[in-house]
């Protein structure tokens, strides 16, 4: 497959402070990549410097196999972003705003007009065309600034966070879209700090902190980066240090944490932990309410080489 | 895709409620009050002439002060400037005075005029004035006469033909006077009329509200869909260009607006020339837009600031050309005269003003070239900021 984003040695500075620093990655077309980071890693900036709208101090971008420039509207006609920020004007209906953003990349009327009816159906605004965004709730605001950003149908589609702040209906329609727009051919980069997301979307992840990478691969790759093989979460009261003393000594528990009545018990390898957990449960007679065994997660890995949690 | 961004920056402009009160609705309202507060004052200074007396003496029956003074006492009601009363003595007059019966009275005495008047007024003021000046007027045709005589040397036995010609002279110019006395009177006056002109000057410049947001729309730097619109494949001097465009049309249609409604609801008379003050308007309105533009490109804050960065702006241009007080006007045009000279406001103003006046004379052009001088600059430096394509942050 070929590189539709080639990224080699990104550097950009604020004053001292670098907030990319010496970055770089391929995205393969047709893929989603997700670049996960807690806010301030450099996710942003680096969207603005793939799009050419921040200078930087160092590095190249090659879009479609070109150099990136704020001239070239070739490789600009075949992008289409959803930035952080809601951007739509409050004074254009629901159907003109995505007409508007639309008909800055497609110029025939006709074939604009379907375009703009396609990207109001993949969202689900079929029934807020001639609302002004000031009458949309959260979610559905979210939803047309999607829409006001893929209208054009293009080859690789940037979203920056596009559900921060979006309740679970709209959550789960634009993850729902973006699928859709995957299965279509387009090429995604998909920034954010909900790994739920990035494992549920993305093929491949990068993991930002202070600008720099900090671990790449798919969703399996990088889970097996963490120490942690298997964790079980057990809702159970009163136990007292010696409980949490002798749990700490049963095979593979690598960690144990108890806090507002939830046991985690994390373990570094994962087979029979739970029977182990249980059995000993009965010899002491504790009673326990839910029990769950989870996988390790990205903020898992997260918080393995950072030290910090990803929503910090 | 010059008229897409067209048509939709002109839909964007027309229903922001924020830029159709700034730019339609407020100088409509402050035009009527200011209609509601003027012209009342006008009207009641224009029916009443000054009652004033004069001394009938010798000196004043056979002196140059007579027939002017005569002519502005007895025209048509509508251009009568004094109510005189003839009286024969000083004491006679001062009686009339102290009861109040005239603002003052005028009387020669050792062939120098004297006004004598209790208070300072402005029916006081008037008098005054109009003393001053018919004084002054003989005595420039008295040294023109002094100077016929030394010129002529050789006239000397006929020194009093002479006299005979200056004084038919003289007195063709007095008789002339009346006008004169008119429109200075008229002018100084009319408070209504530069009121209205800098309320057109306002809305003029304050069309740079619609630049600044349309200009804030396009550029990265400025708004979230300035950073949409730059991702587009549309070059940035098209987008710019088409929304300037789409502020100017906005502005013509306020400023339409405001004309309709002063002419037919507040019957305010602009006068004859009306090719010319929609060359003024459009010449204003440019240096407005211009003026939103430049501070769109040159001020890095949000669009709030610079909004009001621009109301404050017109708002003390047009107080510095008259909006608040016609005194303002003078004290600026008399003592910081360049202030004036690079005010857009008071080039607007002052447009009008001349051309009410005068018609089509060389200050109303100026004025207009002036307009046009103070867009091009603003204009130039915006452009120049505006070549960069990206930014060190956003």
């Amino acid at each position: 497959m070929k590189n539709v984003i080639e990224v080699k040695n990104l550097t950009k500075k604020y004053k001292e402070l670098k907030a990319v620093d010496n970055l770089s990655f391929e995205v393969k077309e047709g893929e989603i990549l997700g670049l996960l980071g807690p806010n301030g890693s450099g996710k942003s900036t680096t969207i603005n410097c793939l799009l050419s709208l921040l200078n930087f101090d160092g590095g190249d971008i090659k879009i479609f196999g070109k150099e990136m420039s704020p001239n070239a509207y070739d490789i600009k006609r075949k992008i289409g972003v959803v930035f952080q920020d809601v951007a739509v004007f409050e004074e254009l209906s629901v159907y003109d705003n995505i007409d508007y953003f639309c008909g800055l990349y497609v110029t025939d009327k006709k074939t604009r007009k379907k375009y703009v009816e396609d990207a109001i159906k993949l969202v689900g605004l079929e029934n807020f065309k001639k609302f002004y965004p000031k009458q949309l709730s959260g979610g559905l605001l979210r939803r047309l600034n999607i829409a006001c950003g893929i209208a054009h149908k293009p080859k690789l589609i940037i979203l920056d966070e596009p559900t921060v702040a979006v309740d679970p209906q709209s959550r789960n329609n634009i993850l729902d879209g973006i699928k859709k727009l995957r299965k279509d051919g387009a090429t995604i980069i998909y920034t954010t700090h909900y790994m739920e997301e990035v494992e549920i979307l993305c093929d491949r992840v990068i993991i930002l902190d202070k600008g720099s990478v900090i671990a790449s691969g798919t969703n399996d790759e990088l889970k097996k980066l963490s120490s942690t093989k298997e964790k079980i979460i057990v809702e159970v009261m009163d136990l007292d240090k010696n409980h949490i003393k002798e749990i700490n000594t049963l095979k593979n528990v690598a960690q144990v944490t108890y806090k507002d009545n939830n046991l985690t018990i994390a373990y570094d390898k994962g087979k029979n932990n739970i029977v182990d957990l249980i059995n000993y449960f009965k010899k002491e007679e504790i009673t326990y309410n839910n029990i769950f065994v989870a996988r390790p997660t990205l903020n898992d890995v997260f918080l393995e080489l950072t030290g910090k949690e990803l929503r910090d | 895709m010059f008229i897409h961004n067209f048509k939709y920056a002109f839909k964007t402009l027309f229903s922001n409620k924020m830029l159709i009160f700034w730019t339609f609705a407020f100088p409509i309202i402050l035009g009527t009050f200011f209609n509601m507060a003027f012209s009342n004052i006008e009207n009641s200074e224009k029916m009443k002439p000054v009652d004033i007396a004069i001394v009938n003496n010798h000196a004043f029956e056979f002196g140059l002060y007579k027939e002017p003074l005569e002519k502005l006492g007895s025209e048509k009601k509508e251009e009568k400037i004094f109510n005189i009363k003839y009286v024969d003595s000083k004491k006679d007059a001062k009686e009339l005075l102290d009861k109040n019966k005239v603002s003052g009275y005028f009387i020669i005495i050792d062939d120098k005029p004297n006004v004598v008047v209790n208070k300072n007024g402005f029916d006081e003021t008037i008098f005054k004035y109009v003393i001053e000046e018919i004084d002054s007027y003989i005595k420039i045709t008295s040294n023109i006469g002094n100077k016929k005589i030394a010129e002529n040397p050789n006239e000397t036995g006929r020194v009093n033909t002479i006299y005979q010609y200056v004084y038919l002279d003289v007195t063709k110019k007095i008789s002339e006077y009346k006008a004169n006395i008119k429109d200075v009177s008229r002018g100084n006056l009319s408070y209504t009329m530069i009121e209205f002109y800098t309320l057109i000057a306002m809305a003029c410049l304050y069309g740079g509200i619609l630049g600044t947001v349309s200009i804030n729309n396009v550029l990265a730097n400025m708004s979230n869909n300035g950073k949409r619109v730059s991702v587009s494949p549309t070059s940035k001097a098209k987008l710019v260009l088409s929304s300037t465009l789409a502020s100017y049309v906005v502005q013509l249609i306020g400023l339409l607006l405001l004309f309709l409604y002063t002419i037919f609801v507040l019957k305010v008379d602009y006068g004859n020339n009306l090719p010319h003050v929609i060359l003024l308007s459009l010449a204003g309105s440019l240096a407005g837009l211009s003026l939103g533009i430049f501070v769109s490109c040159v001020f890095k804050t949000n669009e709030n600031t610079k909004t009001g960065i621009i109301i404050a702006f017109t708002m003390l241009g047009c107080f510095l050309s008259g909006m608040m007080g016609i005194t303002m006007k003078y004290i600026i045009d008399k003592n910081v005269p360049i202030i004036n000279k690079i005010n857009p406001a008071s080039m607007i103003t002052d447009g009008f003003y001349s051309l009410y006046y005068y018609g089509t004379s060389g200050r109303f052009f100026f004025n207009v070239v002036s307009l046009l001088i103070f867009s091009l600059i603003l204009i130039g430096i915006s452009v120049l900021s505006l070549r960069r394509r990206t930014y060190d942050s956003i």
